[in-house]
């Protein structure tokens, strides 16, 4: 075995070693590969691992994982002619590698294709419903969900069948009014928080007004109710007391004259009054005639 | 090279010096397989991935074994780590863009706060480019899904518990399909406001809704203050009347057992009995008053003189 030997057995190995590194390729998780010959697909490979080729072969790989991506806010109209600015987020993936190899490219491509189609899509879409089938204080009624996942599924049709590109999912997460509706959105606002508190204030009189009458009510009804009942006592008392009067009185009734009529002297006599008695008079008899008088 | 710098040397020495290359390529490879030795640390899960494709997804915490690079790769991710994503209002976005339109057609600024956590490593690795932006996509499509069906004021007061439910709930179910390695913990409100524009009428509504409660308030306090006062003067009425009540009574009994006594020493010796009372009342009543005694004829007498000064 010479030195000279030894060099070509060792450049057979290494040009056999570089062969077999031709003839054999990775693909990781996140891609998918498209073997091509001479710039001519001839198999996809979506299996991550270890493949093998033609050492002449040559690999493209494509990124399979799913994407996001954010095609900014538009304006759009309604049906029943509102402005109103829609903002979509998307989650797309790549499904088709050969086609998407021969119409868009690369990631920048497929988002400029996705922006047109969703865009157009949306601005259809929107243009058939009302303003309420988005915003709506009826249960059900929003439909927001609904109209995403219609113009997901359309514009999914159209990007897998020309673009190799699934759309998995849209999302509308951002709506709004246009920026120059603002003033006029924000000032109809403030109308009916006006006209709410208003109403907030006008609810809390009436309540107020309310409890106040029936307090006043209860009050009333209370009093008169309390006079009712002391008069009824009174005229109960005034009348058991005629009967007790007229029952004792009633038994001899010229005494209670003659004794009546004593108290009523007492009573209306005083030291204001002046009398003037005759001397005839049965009381003052004796000392004016100084008789003793007949006994009987 | 030694084989260039060596003087010709014989067979036997060429093969003595491949053979002392032997140990040192030992050396080498050994030093190769040895390096394929990592470690997880506890807070973290590993995922092998052996010529790019993933043959361990589960790697615990611990010291492992795996061919080196080139042919094997280590990813080693966070797992019990929350990540957490705030929404909106947070300065990084512009204002219009946490803007969302409630179902009665107001414009509420909200920012939110999701938090996620890897469920599946390996899928969170290779499923998806941009996991947290899908989970921010979700999060806010369910989010202006959702208010966009809902009042203003339910918003800002009772429903907004509700809401974040179900936010979670839909942004959840997305998530689910977008299966990117990921579950949704949360995902909570964190500040829902009127914008500056208009901050300032709803908190003038605040304003009128405690006025009403005070004037409600108000009244409330002034019929306790009345009814009380009415029942306690009822009572007193009743009480006056009772008492008026026991009084004529009493006077009335006491009145006629005074007389029904009297009367009795009357129906013994009426006159008397009469005369005496006749008397007693003269002995009463003369001596307070001014008298004028005149002579047995009294329609002899001037009255002139009584108009005395």
């Amino acid at each position: 075995m010479t030195v000279e030997r030894s060099y070509v057995r060792l450049a057979a190995v290494a040009f056999a070693l570089f062969v077999a590194w031709l003839a054999m390729f990775t693909v990781t998780e996140t891609d998918i590969a498209i073997v091509t010959l001479f710039g001519r697909p001839t198999r996809t490979v979506a299996d991550a691992g270890l493949h093998f080729k033609w050492p002449f072969e040559s690999v493209m790989r494509f990124d399979r994982r799913l994407m996001v991506y954010d095609p900014g806010s538009s304006e759009f109209l309604t049906k029943d002619k509102k402005n109103l600015v829609l903002g979509s987020a998307l989650a797309w993936k790549i499904v088709d590698p050969n086609k998407f190899l021969q119409t868009v490219g690369d990631v920048a491509g497929a988002e400029m294709r996705l922006h047109d189609l969703v865009w157009a899509t949306l601005a259809a879409d929107i243009g058939r419903v009302d303003l309420t089938d988005l915003l709506s204080i009826e249960p059900g009624r929003a439909r927001v969900q609904a109209l995403a996942d219609q113009v997901r599924s359309t514009a999914t049709v159209e990007t897998e069948r020309r673009f190799g590109v699934s759309v998995v999912d849209l999302q509308l997460k951002r709506i709004n009014f246009p920026e120059q509706n603002k003033y006029a959105v924000y000032a109809r606002m403030r109308a009916e928080r006006d006209r709410i508190a208003k109403e907030y204030r006008a609810q809390g009189e009436e309540l107020a007004l309310k409890i106040r009458a029936e307090a006043d009510r209860q009050r009333s009804q209370l009093l008169a109710e309390a006079y009712r009942d002391a008069e009824k006592l009174k005229g109960e008392g005034d009348a058991e007391a005629a009967r007790v009067y007229s029952q004792a009185y009633g038994k001899n009734p010229q005494f209670y004259k003659f004794l009546r009529t004593l108290e009523s002297y007492k009573k209306i006599l005083n030291e204001k009054t002046s009398i003037i008695l005759s001397g005839n008079s049965e009381l003052l008899r004796l000392l004016t005639q100084g008789k003793v008088p007949d006994a009987h | 090279m030694l084989i260039d710098v060596a003087p010709p040397p014989p067979a036997s020495r060429d093969w003595r010096a491949l053979l002392d290359w032997r140990p040192i390529a030992a050396i080498l490879i050994a030093a190769y397989l040895v390096s394929g030795v990592y470690v997880v640390s506890a807070d973290q899960q590993a995922v092998v991935a052996r010529l790019g494709r993933v043959v361990d997804s589960r790697v615990p915490s611990g010291v492992h074994w795996t061919w080196p690079s080139p042919i094997s790769t280590v990813y080693r991710l966070r797992v019990r780590e929350t990540k957490r994503l705030t929404l909106g209002l947070d300065g990084a976005e512009p204002v219009n863009r946490s803007q969302f339109l409630t179902g009665d057609r107001n414009v509420l600024n909200i920012r939110v706060v999701v938090q996620f956590a890897i469920s599946d490593p390996a899928t969170y690795l290779f499923r998806a480019v941009d996991v947290n932006g899908l989970v921010a996509n979700a999060t806010r499509g369910a989010l202006a899904q959702v208010v966009a069906g809902r009042r203003v004021d339910d918003l800002l007061t009772t429903e907004k518990v509700a809401v974040q439910e179900r936010v979670q709930q839909l942004a959840e179910a997305t998530v689910v399909r977008y299966d990117c390695g990921v579950t949704l913990l949360s995902v909570g409100l964190d500040s829902i406001v009127p914008p500056d524009e208009v901050v300032e009428a709803f908190r003038l509504v605040a304003a009128a809704r405690e006025d009403g409660d005070r004037i409600v308030r108000e009244a409330e306090s002034y019929a306790n203050g009345v009814v009380p006062v009415a029942r306690g003067e009822a009572a007193q009425k009743g009480q006056e009347a009772l008492a008026y009540n026991t009084q004529v009574v009493n006077t009335a009994t006491g009145d006629a057992a005074r007389f029904t006594g009297v009367a009795a020493e009357y129906a013994k010796a009426p006159r008397d009995t009469a005369t005496r009372l006749y008397l007693e009342t003269v002995d009463e009543v003369l001596p307070k008053i001014d008298k004028t005694i005149v002579g047995t004829d009294p329609k002899a007498v001037d009255l002139q003189f009584v108009k005395k000064p």
